[in-house]
């Protein structure tokens, strides 16, 4: 399904899986049956990732309610 | 340019329109977060009639209230420690960090969430990468690593972006020069205070940091790192380039940094944050290339939200056209030129600690300096007190003494310095923020 940035744009390729891992990483975080070694790692991914989601101008949002 | 040039090819080249349009974007969602969960915001907002909603173009952000430290301070007595400006509390939190009490005021106290903390390395990642860091680099971190936030956003962007790291805390300056030069760092960050002492210490030492591994400087911490003679003095002593950045606490990192064409100014990360330049007497805002006061609002951090903050530092804006590196980010021209209310006013002539400063960077034999203010009866004095290289002697001095004091006469409309000598070591050295002004008295006369 395309999406758009921010501004508008088509995401590219590159930015539509970015996007997916990030998604499936917050999904992880949400879940309530990690141990805490997978819950240490998954905020870790979760919050490199946002940082390049945000960056690419593609999400604007908090990860406070998913422990990051 | 080349997309190498870039932390961020995709937002740091975007012209102005979509910069706008990204900033209002962000602007939107901070301030429904805040709105939502912020009890400071919750009572300012409503107080000012605001709502996110009303939000249509930048130009709205003016709605909203100017935040100032001191109503920062108030709402930390009225919930210790941290206030009522944070969404959340200390269990949400990874760090807690302060701002660094120099001016002897109570700190003020912020707590930030794992992708707060990530997102302030991510900050200096823009400044490091744009001055030209890369993975390849050895990075020596000269700085404390205590509960002053300062490098340790650096710290950890150093290492988000891949370059070798060496943590130079808990050390004497002699270690940490030896250490610099031991582990081939090509890249130091300090403030520019203490990259002078690292320099005068080298001298001493007989290490010749020219000829080292050291290729940049980073700075941060003061304003010196723009002030041209200063940055020439440290890039002489240092045979390296020296690039400023600054931050503050309040926003957890940095917000501006010198690119490496090196174009007199500080690049505003425009992505993370809407910079005002506004009067400081009226709060209107002014144009470029007029001078006033920065007021900030951050994207990044979540657990503060940081909305129209009144900074007092004093900037001076120009469009970023104003440096061929192709970024489409505003520039602070001279960085942050100083304090709003650091001008002191001395028998009828303003003096700014910043403009002496680069008089006496044009002096090398000086070591540290001091610029004093007493008042005797109804009569102001300032005295710049200098700690000259231990092999000036009697006429050397008088020499330098004469030459300090006419150029500042000169520069501030006749006004009489007075120079004196101080003793090796009797002037405070400072590894964080430089205080070199000291006003002893109490309402300047005319003030």
């Amino acid at each position: 399904m395309p999406t758009t940035d921010l501004l508008g744009r088509p995401t590219t390729e590159v930015e539509d899986e970015l996007l997916e891992l990030y998604r499936r990483c917050k999904a992880l975080l949400a879940r309530d049956d990690l141990a805490p070694c997978a819950r240490a790692g998954a905020r870790v991914a979760a919050v490199g990732l946002w940082n390049a989601v945000n960056d690419l101008a593609l999400t604007s949002e908090q990860l406070l309610d998913l422990g990051a | 340019m080349g997309a190498g040039e870039y932390w961020n090819p995709k937002t740091e080249t975007l012209g102005r329109d979509e910069l706008t349009a990204l900033q209002l974007h962000k602007l939107r969602r901070l301030c429904e977060w805040a709105a939502a969960r912020s009890p400071f915001y919750q009572r300012s907002f409503r107080e000012a009639g605001f709502d996110p909603g009303q939000l249509k173009t930048l130009d709205d952000l003016r709605r909203l209230p100017m935040l100032t430290r001191e109503e920062w301070m108030a709402s930390q007595g009225e919930q210790p420690p941290f206030g009522l400006l944070p969404v959340a509390g200390r269990e949400a939190a990874i760090r807690w960090h302060t701002t660094s009490g120099t001016t002897g005021r109570e700190p003020i106290r912020v707590l930030d969430s794992a992708k707060d903390w990530a997102w302030q390395a991510e900050m200096w990642c823009y400044g490091l990468w744009g001055f030209g860091v890369r993975p390849a680099d050895t990075a020596y971190v000269a700085f404390g690593y205590g509960s002053f936030i300062g490098f340790w956003g650096l710290h950890y962007g150093m290492e988000k972006l891949g370059a070798l790291n060496v943590p130079g805390g808990a050390q004497t300056t002699e270690g940490r020069v030896k250490q610099i030069v031991d582990f081939g760092a090509t890249v130091v960050a300090s403030t520019p205070t203490y990259a002078l002492r690292l320099a005068q210490e080298a001298e001493r030492l007989g290490v010749d940091l020219a000829a080292s591994g050291v290729q940049r400087l980073i700075l941060s911490g003061e304003p010196a790192g723009s002030i041209p003679q200063t940055k020439a003095l440290i890039e002489r002593l240092w045979g390296a380039r020296a690039g400023d950045t600054a931050g503050m606490t309040e926003i957890g990192t940095i917000m501006i940094f010198e690119c490496r064409h090196q174009p007199g100014g500080t690049h505003i990360i425009e992505d993370h944050y809407i910079e005002e330049v506004v009067d400081p007497a009226s709060g209107e805002p002014v144009g470029y290339g007029e001078a006033g006061e920065r007021v900030v609002t951050s994207f990044g951090r979540g657990i503060i939200p940081l909305v129209r903050y009144r900074t007092a530092d004093l900037v001076t804006r120009v469009p970023a056209s104003r440096c061929d590196c192709g970024r489409g980010f505003d520039l602070y021209e001279g960085g942050i030129l100083g304090r709003v209310d650091d001008m002191k006013l001395v028998r009828g002539t303003n003096v700014y600690p910043r403009a002496v400063e680069g008089i006496v960077r044009e002096f090398p034999a000086v070591e540290e300096f001091q610029l004093l203010l007493t008042r005797e009866g109804h009569f102001d004095r300032i005295a710049l007190r200098v700690e000259a290289a231990p092999e000036v002697g009697d006429e050397a001095w008088a020499d330098m003494a004469e030459g300090l004091a006419k150029a500042l006469a000169e520069a501030h409309e006749g006004l009489r310095f007075e120079v004196e000598r101080a003793a090796p070591g009797e002037l405070p050295r400072f590894e964080l923020k430089a205080r070199r002004t000291v006003d002893r008295r109490d309402t300047p006369i005319g003030g």
